[in-house]
């Protein structure tokens, strides 16, 4: 296990409000980890800081062997860098087909020119393969806008998974979902954090006890507390912050 | 799996065919050929509504494929015009003036028949010099490079500016419609050396061909035109078909996720936004020829929110939608304006359709957006029902 990210001594404020402080996280490569923590502990902000959405007024991120910074790179080159990114509401295309969001998603070149030039970009086995690895066999020719809730949200982590990123940052996968759903949900992301690092921000206690994985809790910014599902939730200061005072 | 690219897309076809038909049927029916059941300035006004409906497909995809409103494509439509006007005027007063001064006793010299055509064409605002735009007016190609080239570059730089700080949205309109402000108002100073509000006149007498009557060369301006749409339409139908038009339809929806699946945003949409320009400037050049005349109220901001009109009552997000709400509105408007529509007494009051045309296409454009958001177009969709 190598450090894929490093996230060090990085602080944001909003209008004052201090949304990360001081926030240090390292994520191996592979590896699964949940982060928990109450509405407004940073969780979000934390995932728009990797992915390029905010830009954290100091601290460091640093990425991959080559420990390249990626503080002030556009989102669309951190995504190309590696980094996979699902939202906490579904948010695939839903006026396209599930075969072109997945095919869009594809690791491919990604210029316009050569996506204008490159037709033959298909490369069908692999889309049906991902179909097949999140149950959507049956409905790549369907509009993105007529699937369940949970379809949609699968669909968005098989795009991810077609991004073949070797960072997964997966926002409330779970939030909305039938048992069976979320236990389905749960195997594909063991499955994908066998070979590449998976981060899973997450609500739901009894979803992140059966991802059986290393829990940071977060808490006004910061990280208050790391370690087993156990180990966290016997934290006296966790059980206070968290499961309410 | 991979079917060829107009297998998927059975409209190019339907509209080349049609296209095709129209073009045989106005050929056959025109003055300058056949049964002369078609006047020339009927001719005249089909060629015209043919390069509308080209740049109305360009706007779709701009507008309706990638979510950029733009309310300002008629300033390159225009550019292009200035740009193949600029020609037409200089080469034909350069035969006029070489034509009259052939018979002084003195040969001229090239400096005074070169003062002639500059006295000839900016009389009119009082300056006998030419401006120095008008250094390569003499060459039919480099003004033909122009016609591609100003609008390219000026939608390229623009676009880049605008992109670039992310401007989206109804911002971006605006933006667009102070660039086509500016350049009209620009235009009609006389300093700008394009003859202020005069514009540039005379554009259908083709150098060259003063010998042909205008009936024929009316009937050459149509098969171009026609001819344009057809590739320009084939082309834009390749552009937003496959990943390229996933893209772009992808950023119409939400490009902040288009962003996280690693696509340059802003590439994309200066690209389109570039060729889009291009084709309305290639559209303007061959409209200006058959309409004669090109003046800077041709680039007044109403102009480019027209066009969002037809795109809107054609139907956003389908050419073939542009093509019909191009064709439909403008024509009308001249049928309307052109004392065409009979008016209407009702007694106490006379409907004078010149003045109630905008009031009915104001109200026809509501009506569309709040009963038909799909627009005319989206009636194919009840016709053909996809499995």
């Amino acid at each position: 296990m190598t450090t894929l990210l490093e996230v060090s001594g990085v602080s944001v404020t909003f209008d004052g409000f201090r949304a990360i402080n001081n926030l240090s996280i390292q994520i191996a490569e592979p590896e699964l980890r949940a982060v928990i923590g109450p509405n407004g502990a940073g969780k979000t902000t934390f995932m728009d800081i990797v992915t390029g959405k905010t830009r954290p007024d100091e601290g460091r991120v640093i990425w991959g062997e080559q420990s390249r910074s990626l503080v002030g790179m556009s989102e669309s080159a951190i995504a190309r860098a590696g980094i996979g990114r699902k939202f906490q509401k579904p948010t695939v295309f839903e006026h396209q087909t599930v075969r072109e969001n997945l095919t869009m998603a594809l690791k491919n070149a990604r210029g316009p020119l050569h996506v204008l030039f490159d037709r033959q970009s298909g490369a069908d086995a692999r889309i049906v393969e991902l179909a097949g690895e999140i149950g959507l066999s049956d409905d790549l020719p369907r509009r993105a806008g007529e699937l369940s809730h949970g379809q949609k949200q699968w669909l968005e982590i098989g795009m991810l998974l077609a991004q073949d990123p070797r960072l997964l940052l997966v926002d409330e996968p779970a939030a909305g979902m039938t048992p069976t759903e979320r236990a389905h949900t749960t195997d594909i992301l063991k499955r994908a954090a066998q070979t590449r690092a998976v981060v899973v921000i997450e609500h739901d206690m009894e979803f992140v006890r059966r991802l059986k994985c290393k829990v940071t809790v977060l808490h006004e910014g910061s990280v208050l507390a790391e370690g087993s599902i156990d180990h966290v939730t016997a934290n006296k200061e966790v059980i206070d912050v968290y499961l309410g005072r | 799996m991979k079917r060829s690219f107009l297998a998927d897309n059975p409209s190019v076809m339907w509209v080349l065919g049609i296209l095709g038909l129209f073009a045989l049927g106005v050929t056959v029916l025109a003055e300058g050929f056949g049964l002369a059941l078609l006047s020339t300035s009927m001719v005249k006004i089909l060629g015209m509504t043919l390069c509308l409906c080209l740049i109305a497909v360009a706007m779709d995809v701009v507008w309706g494929y990638c979510g950029i409103l733009s309310l300002g494509h008629f300033a390159f439509f225009g550019l292009g015009g200035y740009a193949i006007g600029m020609w037409l005027m200089y080469a034909r007063t350069e035969g006029i003036v070489t034509g009259s001064l052939a018979n002084a006793p003195i040969p001229p010299t090239q400096g005074e028949i070169d003062d002639a055509i500059a006295g000839q064409i900016f009389g009119v605002v009082g300056s006998d010099e030419l401006p120095m735009i008008w250094a390569f007016a003499h060459s039919l190609p480099l003004q033909l490079l122009l016609v591609v080239l100003v609008p390219g570059l000026l939608a390229l730089v623009f676009g880049w500016l605008a992109f670039r700080s992310r401007v989206t949205g109804v911002y971006l309109s605006i933006l667009t419609q102070a660039m086509t402000l500016a350049l009209s108002l620009y235009l009609f100073q006389n300093d700008t050396g394009l003859r202020g509000n005069n514009g540039l006149s005379g554009l259908q007498n083709i150098p060259g061909l003063l010998h042909l009557p205008q009936s024929t060369i009316a009937l050459w301006f149509f098969w171009a035109s026609a001819a344009a749409l057809g590739l320009g339409y084939v082309f834009f139908a390749w552009l937003v078909s496959d990943r390229f038009g996933s893209v772009i339809r992808a950023i119409r929806d939400n490009e902040a996720r288009v962003r996280f699946l690693g696509y340059h945003v802003e590439s994309y949409k200066l690209l389109i936004f570039t060729l889009t320009a291009i084709v309305s400037g290639l559209a303007g050049a061959l409209y200006y020829p058959q309409a004669g005349i090109i003046n800077p109220a041709e680039v007044a901001p109403i102009a480019s929110i027209y066009l969002a009109v037809w795109v809107a009552i054609g139907g956003r997000g389908r050419l073939y939608g542009a093509v019909i709400g191009a064709a439909l509105v403008s024509l009308a408007s001249s049928w309307f304006t052109g004392g065409g529509a009979p008016d209407i007494d009702l007694g106490f009051y006379t409907i004078n359709w010149t003045d109630w045309w905008l009031v009915l296409l104001g109200g026809g454009f509501v009506a569309v957006t709040l009963f038909f958001p799909r627009g005319i177009g989206g009636l194919f969709d009840y016709l053909v029902r996809k499995p």
